[in-house]
């Protein structure tokens, strides 16, 4: 099982829900709590497991807007866990998830120089880093509703541009999608096989507008051509 | 990269430290120059153990939970940064064996010496290996992706512990040639490998911000960074050098860590310049502490492009991120109970 | 450890249901506490606006309620200290009441019209309105005026409902939708839920803004247009839909005036009006009788066409051949458009054509038996799935509601009103068009209003002003100078009562308001009226009184601050009487209660609202005996009755609480929404969901649940002869009230067009154009709008400075580099900003984030916080005055018909700074931290966990 995510940049308005929701469920869960450093102060900063960045393809007027979140890949390579010298960092067998130990991180950051993704971050107050844990307390507990069972992030998006599901099953929706859909994980090229994946925006075909009657409306003012209709 | 000054000086001093007692092994095993005095081996060693102390103990102050630090040698089999760590630890009892040995025998040329100096040489060598793997292995950072900087790394830790160990010795016995020479050498083929590590990170790199996001077919420019400060990543990665700046610094790198040594060594090894020979040695910790500045600070991790930050391009962004000037933790901290929390 | 299971870590958990209050979405929310904190606020999957899904602002709930900026104890300008000083002292709730009471019975005793209360973006308008109707002032509105009357104005006198919270896309269905001035909006998250319905759907989404922000992202089409031109844009279309004969024949004759008949006798009175039988019946020429019937008999044929002689000698033509004379001139082809809106002809004639092809080329049907207004069958519902929504962009400016009527033109001649596929309205609309009701017009000493402060002109008649002409509102809303003001004009509030014009007034009362910061023009100034004094050393606005939960800019400036509640603390009912939540195929309406305790001196508006009613003797909150009548808010929800039946709720009425929508009071109505998740939702029968305004069965039932007094069809106004009247009193050619003043003439004889057209926008008409060649508006970003009540530590990560965007290329040919320091000067005032050069923004725009600038030390914020020292807001440039004209009277920056705020008409011209001017200006001083408050934290580590790292 490779459990993960599938974002849709076609649908992604950009409205940073998800970062709010998984801010919000996990600075109470597992590594709780999510520091914010001077949250009232000059430089309000703080740790976040997915942020959205927004970018422009093209030139005027044929730019376009995207949208980008990006947190944790729970990737195949998870270079992020192989360089980790403590066994803080770790990439469950059962479902890919990579999580970090809080109680054995000794916070010196060089798993988030091993990440591409800027999925890592420290926690200055704990000394820990922390990063996504696809709230593996979310999906599997048998507490919450089924259909609770859910990242965060993947139930509070408005545009349903976040998918969850396993990677591995050829039906799951995420497959689906990515099959469908053409999804690309990043930074091939770095060969760390990330388990998330992004749609590109839909290409949409041209509307035919040659099927529509060509008559001049100016004419038939004059000639009061008018149809038969009851009220 | 952040240029945190405790990973500068773990890698400087202790990579001096092992080319110290690389090189103190070297000269005794092969007796160059009639090898070094067991006194003079016993101060020099001692000398290298302070370094590399120096060097880890710098390195913890790196870790934001240093409580955790004695977990870094689980990990050997995958990590270099444990791998390190293990050498590191294991390279005390060899080398303070060593030391005992030299001290308590009074001499360095027996089979024990012999044995145990060629061990601590060798882990300290293994040791700097790690320390250059560390870097040299992360694909994320193509200053650091290649075997030049485990090259690097013993190209330097070689010539600054050897110069060391000149330096030591002239001031006290005046000049030798063969020694001054040997470090010099290795002073010129550092800078030479330094040169070629400057010019092989001036090629562009393949990644960019279209191929990141995978936006390939036209111009991709960074809107928001959905951020108004700095965050973490920012603070760890983005900070950079401009090429002037960075060009006055090279020549600062090689004016006093490779040009001002090899001359004040040369001049050494044909007079007497009594405790002046000292500069040569602090003259280079100076020079390859800014070369490791730059190591640091012009390694560009691949996050930055998303950061909208193109290879070789400074930023246009907040000035609050150009410093990163995210402020560090301060430990014990006084802190205002947040108003939740009276309740 | 691996979690694998419950996460242990936790104490004793409880979920609730209740409403968000983040924005004015007002998503159903699923709450976990743990021990009076929160866990977790996520969407309410069972309900009916967000059906699970929650934005960033609902998500950042949580930074909202542990706020530092939050009043703790009611406050009093501390005697002997000068207004705006900031210098307060706390009081005791029965102090502060019997101030503010014996205060406001004077007045009520005297003239209540020298009490002024205006609310900002509440939700609960419906009991505002009724504490100022009970009261006697006219002197009430809602922020409406400076939000987006244009929108609602416009679609009330076309179709009986608007964009806004009235109409939605048939997101299901939809196959092509045009979004218009929006980046976000009150529709937050049904508007992202239905844009992604739309595309997995294979639909089309075309955007029409400056910039290409929020939803413009993830557009089909980005179509960058320049500001304030949206109307000719829409008439160019409506213009190639004409001279192709694409538009819905059968659609127009049977739900529109399109065939009446207007008479046509320029220069006599009754020139434009609808021709009427004696009994006032409109007149519409029957192809197969050949002769003038009653347009309104269902067994007419009327000819859609055609221009007819009276039995008096007059022209007649119907309302189509007005249209299509007006449209079909050169003036609005898609060439001489492009000129104006800058949007290129060919896209206007493909834009217009795409619509046309999946309007009718694309037609849906649902096979459903519905009966008509008339009594006929139908087998099925036809719908052309093309559907828009339009917003501030739009209606911010002084030509905006013709914008949008212009817009709804163009969804009317396509037959999309109320279709499948279409847009559609929601419960209670939609309503006559226009509107029954008239604003009140009388006040007297201690006697309640005999109508609703604001209602729905339709003649010179109905406005509020006195023998000569003078408005009576403080407002000027419904005066000359804004004739249908429906919202009334909250942004001209202070200017007017400062000026003593038309009258002084004691006490103005702001609830959940920023009138001294974002939500005014002109901010320095504003900040400066409300200190100025007259020669008698006494304030011109005597008393203010501000009532929020947050300490803002505002609350700095009142002599009395009574602290409100968060949306988690209190009860409140999102009324159907109020701004609804209604779904296209459902009625409903929902509540909020108390989630959490308590934990400071403070007390829900609503409650002192009730309180103070009863204190007055307000009839309503009083019982004959003088006792009060209602124990709390709750009770006066519970039995609170408009008429017979209808109440706040709708929702478990009757004794046993089977009732719906109509039904007496049920006392354990609170108790069955909470059991029902905080809403009410009563699903229509498939038959009455769609052509709603001419569905009998709909019509019935609307009646019945009290949304329409009768069960007449709605006959959609393409031509509006109310606006015609109003043309007609500038005209001179009115037997009523006829303005005075020439300037008030000309206004109703240029813009009064009971056909909309464009014009160019008023603050521009005044403006040299070659001297301030940028248009500038400005926008909210998503995970703010309309987040106005706090400055949320997890938002303001996001975002904590603005910058001027403008045009890369346009900049750069103007010799500008990104991050320039930079003047934007307008014939108002200048700011220093930094720019920054995008792609996404149309070359002659300038645009940037409203409101996240902020005056240094409110908002629970440190001083010198980013929000004031890099933040800045546009409002110093935009004056709530336009420019002066000599001999005339000073008259509003707004719509010259609804009155709306014309906040984007504005023109700046962008010149580089000196070198070493950084930092925006103007910068304003810090304000002091309120007594009592707590200090703000350096560091949050919030979590309701028991073991954390």
């Amino acid at each position: 099982m490779r459990l993960g995510l599938v974002i849709d940049l076609d649908t992604c308005v950009g409205c940073h829900a998800c970062a709010t929701a998984c801010k919000q469920w996990n600075t109470s869960s597992i590594t709780a709590p999510l520091t914010d450093y001077d949250p009232y102060g000059k430089e309000p900063s703080g740790v976040w497991f997915n942020r959205i960045r927004h970018y422009e393809i093209g030139d005027y007027p044929n730019n376009k807007t995207v949208n980008f979140p990006m947190s944790c890949m729970h990737c195949e390579n998870a270079e992020c866990v192989t360089v980790c010298p403590t066994g803080a960092s770790y990439k469950r067998p059962e479902d890919g998830i990579v999580l970090v130990d809080q109680d054995k991180c000794m916070g010196c950051n060089y798993c988030s120089w091993a990440c591409p993704y800027g999925a890592r971050e420290l926690d200055r107050e704990s000394g820990t880093m922390k990063k996504c844990t696809l709230c593996v307390d979310r999906i599997y507990d048998e507490t919450l509703p089924v259909e609770d069972r859910q990242p965060a992030c993947v139930l509070a998006c408005p545009a349903h541009a976040r998918l969850f599901g396993d990677l591995d099953d050829p039906e799951s929706v995420t497959s689906r999608a990515v099959r469908e859909r053409g999804g690309y994980g990043l930074m091939p090229e770095l060969n760390y096989n990330p388990t998330n994946h992004y749609l590109p925006p839909r290409i949409r075909p041209a509307i035919p507008t040659s099927d529509l009657p060509r008559g001049s409306l100016a004419r038939k003012v004059k000639e009061w051509v008018n149809r038969v209709i009851e009220r | 990269m952040n240029p945190s000054l405790a990973v500068i000086f773990l890698t400087l001093f202790s990579g001096a430290g092992f080319g110290l007692m690389a090189m103190v092994a070297l000269v005794n095993d092969f007796a160059i120059d009639g090898g070094l005095s067991p006194l003079r081996t016993t101060i020099l060693v001692a000398l290298a153990l302070l370094l590399v102390t120096i060097g880890m103990m710098s390195s913890t102050a790196h870790l934001a939970n240093p409580k955790n630090a004695w977990r870094a040698f689980t990990r050997w089999r995958t990590s270099w940064l444990a791998r390190e760590g293990v050498f590191a630890v294991l390279f005390y009892p060899v080398a303070m064996a060593y030391l005992g040995w030299v001290f308590f025998t009074n001499t360095d040329r027996n089979d024990g010496a012999l044995v145990l100096g060629s061990a601590a040489a060798l882990i300290g060598l293994v040791t700097i290996f790690c320390q250059g793997m560390i870097y040299a292995c992360l694909r994320t950072i193509r200053q650091w992706h290649t075997p030049l900087v485990p090259a690097n790394f013993y190209a330097l830790g070689l010539a600054l512990g050897m110069t060391i160990l000149a330096a030591s010795q002239m001031v006290v016995h005046g000049p030798d040639l063969i020694l001054a020479s040997t470090a010099c050498a290795l002073l010129v083929a550092a800078g030479v490998m330094k040169a070629i590590y400057y010019f092989w990170i001036g090629a562009p790199s393949g990644t960019t911000l279209q191929t990141a996001t995978g936006f390939t077919r036209g111009p991709v420019r960074l809107l928001d960074q959905g951020h108004t400060f700095g965050t973490f990543l920012t603070h760890e990665f983005s900070n950079c050098i401009s090429p002037a700046r960075a060009r006055n610094f090279k020549i600062a790198v090689y004016g006093l860590g490779f040009v001002a040594p090899t001359a004040i060594l040369l001049a050494a090894a044909h007079m007497t310049l009594g405790l002046g020979v000292l500069l040569a040695p602090v003259l280079a910790f100076i020079g390859i502490g800014l070369e490791r500045y730059l190591f640091f600070v012009e390694a560009q991790h691949v996050v930055n492009l998303y950061h909208g930050r193109m290879p070789g391009s400074l930023p246009h962004m907040h000035p609050a991120l150009r410093g990163g000037t995210v402020r560090p933790a301060v430990a014990g901290k006084p802190r205002l109970v947040p108003s939740y929390e009276k309740h | 450890m691996p979690a694998t299971q419950h996460d242990q870590e936790h104490g004793p958990s409880e979920v609730k249901y209740s409403t968000c209050y983040m924005c004015a979405c007002r998503c159903g929310i699923k709450v976990t506490i743990e021990n009076n904190k929160v866990r977790f606020i996520q969407g309410n999957r069972n309900h009916p606006i967000n059906k699970g899904v929650l934005c960033a602002k609902g998500s950042a709930g949580i930074m909202k309620q542990c706020s530092p900026a939050r009043l703790r104890n009611p406050l009093l300008r501390k005697p002997g200290t000068e207004r705006g000083a900031g210098e307060f002292i706390e009081i005791s709730w029965d102090q502060a009441l019997d101030m503010l009471t014996e205060r406001l019975a004077r007045i009520r005793a005297t003239d209540p019209n020298k009490f002024a209360f205006f609310t900002g973006r509440d939700q609960m308008q419906a009991l505002t309105r009724l504490f100022a109707e009970q009261f006697g002032t006219l002197n009430w509105s809602a922020h409406g005026g400076f939000c987006s009357v244009n929108m609602a104005a416009a679609g009330l006198y076309t179709m009986g409902y608007a964009f806004w919270e009235f109409g939605d896309p048939d997101w299901d269905r939809t196959k092509y939708f045009m979004l218009w001035g929006v980046a976000e909006d009150h529709n937050s998250n049904p508007m992202k839920i239905g844009i992604e319905k739309l595309k997995s759907h294979g639909g089309k989404f075309v955007g029409i803004n400056p910039a290409r922000t929020g939803y413009q992202a993830v557009a089909d089409e980005w179509v960058p247009i320049r500001p304030g031109t949206d109307a000719i844009l829409a008439l160019s279309m409506v213009h190639v839909l004409l001279s192709r004969e694409l538009f819905d024949w059968e659609f127009l004759i049977r739900y529109t005036n399109a065939p009446f008949l207007v008479v046509q006798s320029p220069g006599e009175k009754g020139d434009g009006l609808i021709y009427r039988d004696e009994a006032g019946q409109p007149l519409v020429w029957d192809l197969k009788k050949e002769a003038l019937v009653n347009g309104l008999d269902a067994s007419c044929h009327p000819a859609l066409f055609g221009e007819h002689k009276t039995a008096d000698g007059r022209t007649v033509k119907t309302v189509m051949t007005l249209l299509a004379e007006r449209y079909l001139d050169r003036r609005f082809a898609p060439e001489n458009a492009a000129k104006i809106c800058g949007v290129p002809a060919a896209t206007i004639e493909r834009l217009a054509l795409e619509m046309a092809h999946v309007a009718f080329k694309e037609t849906i049907e649902i096979a459903v038996e519905w009966t008509d207004w008339a009594g006929r069958k139908h087998d099925k519902f036809i719908g052309r799935p093309v559907s828009m929504h339009a917003m501030r962009g739009v209606s911010a400016h002084s030509n905006g509601f013709q914008a949008a009527r212009a817009i709804h033109f163009l969804q009317i001649l396509l037959g999309t009103i109320d279709c499948p596929g279409g847009f559609r309205a929601k419960a209670p609309y939609p309503r006559p068009v226009p509107s029954p009701g008239k604003p009140a017009r009388h006040s007297a000493p201690n006697t309640p209003l005999d109508a609703h402060p604001l209602g729905f002109p339709t003649a010179p008649e109905d406005l509020v002003i006195d023998d000569e002409g003078r408005p009576l509102r403080i407002d000027k809303a419904y005066s000359w100078e804004a004739p249908i003001a429906n919202h009334g004009l909250m942004h001209m509030v202070i200017t007017n009562a400062v000026k003593g014009d038309p009258y002084p007034i004691d006490t103005l009362l702001f609830f959940m308001a920023n009138m001294a910061w974002n939500s005014s023009m002109n901010t320095a100034n504003i900040q400066d009226m409300l200190r100025a004094k007259g020669a008698d050393g006494e304030y011109k606005i005597p008393f203010l009184v501000v009532v929020d939960a947050f300490h803002s800019e505002t609350v700095h400036f009142a002599d009395l601050v009574l602290p409100d509640t968060t949306y988690l603390e209190r009860y409140d009912a999102i009324s159907l009487l109020d701004r609804p939540i209604s779904e296209p195929d459902a009625v409903c309406d929902a509540i909020r209660h108390p989630l959490l305790a308590l934990d400071r001196n403070v007390r829900p508006w609503q409650e002192v609202m009730i309180e103070i009613g009863a204190r007055l003797k307000l009839p309503v909150f009083t019982n004959e005996d003088g006792t009060p009548k209602y124990k709390s808010y709750k009770d006066f929800i519970t039995y609170y009755e408009r008429e017979p039946g209808i109440g706040f709720l709708a929702g478990f009425r009757g004794a046993d609480g089977s009732k719906s929508l109509r039904g007496e009071p049920n006392p354990k109505q609170w108790e069955r929404y909470i059991e029902n998740q905080g809403f009410f939702q009563y699903h229509l029968p498939k038959d009455i969901r769609y052509l709603r305004f001419a569905n009998k069965g709909y019509l019935e039932f609307a009646k019945e649940a009290g949304f329409l007094k009768t069960a007449e069809p709605i006959v959609i106004e393409l031509y509006s002869e109310a606006i015609q009247r109003f043309r007609l009193a500038g005209l001179g050619l009115y037997d009523g009230p006829t303005p005075k003043e020439r300037v008030d003439q000309e206004r109703l004889a240029t813009y009064f067009d009971p056909l909309p057209d464009y014009y160019e926008p008023l603050e521009q008409q005044r403006v040299d154009k070659e001297e301030y060649p940028f248009f500038a508006v400005n926008q909210r970003p998503m995970m703010m709008y309309h987040s106005w009540d706090s400055q949320n530590a997890w938002l303001r990560q996001i975002i904590a400075q603005n910058h001027l965007y403008m045009n890369r290329a346009r900049g750069e040919s103007l010799g500008f580099q990104d991050e320039d320091w930079v003047w934007v000067e307008s014939h108002n005032g200048k700011i220093r900003v930094q720019l920054r050069l995008i792609e996404g923004c149309q070359e002659d725009t300038v645009w940037t984030w409203n409101a996240i600038g902020k005056q240094s030390g409110t908002w629970g914020l440190k001083q010198g916080g980013p929000e004031a020292t890099e933040g800045f807001l546009m409002n110093h440039l935009i004056s709530e005055l336009l420019p002066e004209k000599p001999g005339e009277r000073r008259l509003t920056n707004s719509d010259p018909i609804t009155g709306q705020a014309a906040w984007y008409d504005l023109r700046v011209k962008v010149t580089r700074a000196a070198p070493g001017e950084e930092g925006v200006w103007p910068t304003f001083a810090n304000v002091a931290p309120l007594p009592g408050a707590l200090p703000t934290p350096d560091i949050l580590r919030y979590n309701t966990r028991t073991k954390a790292s």
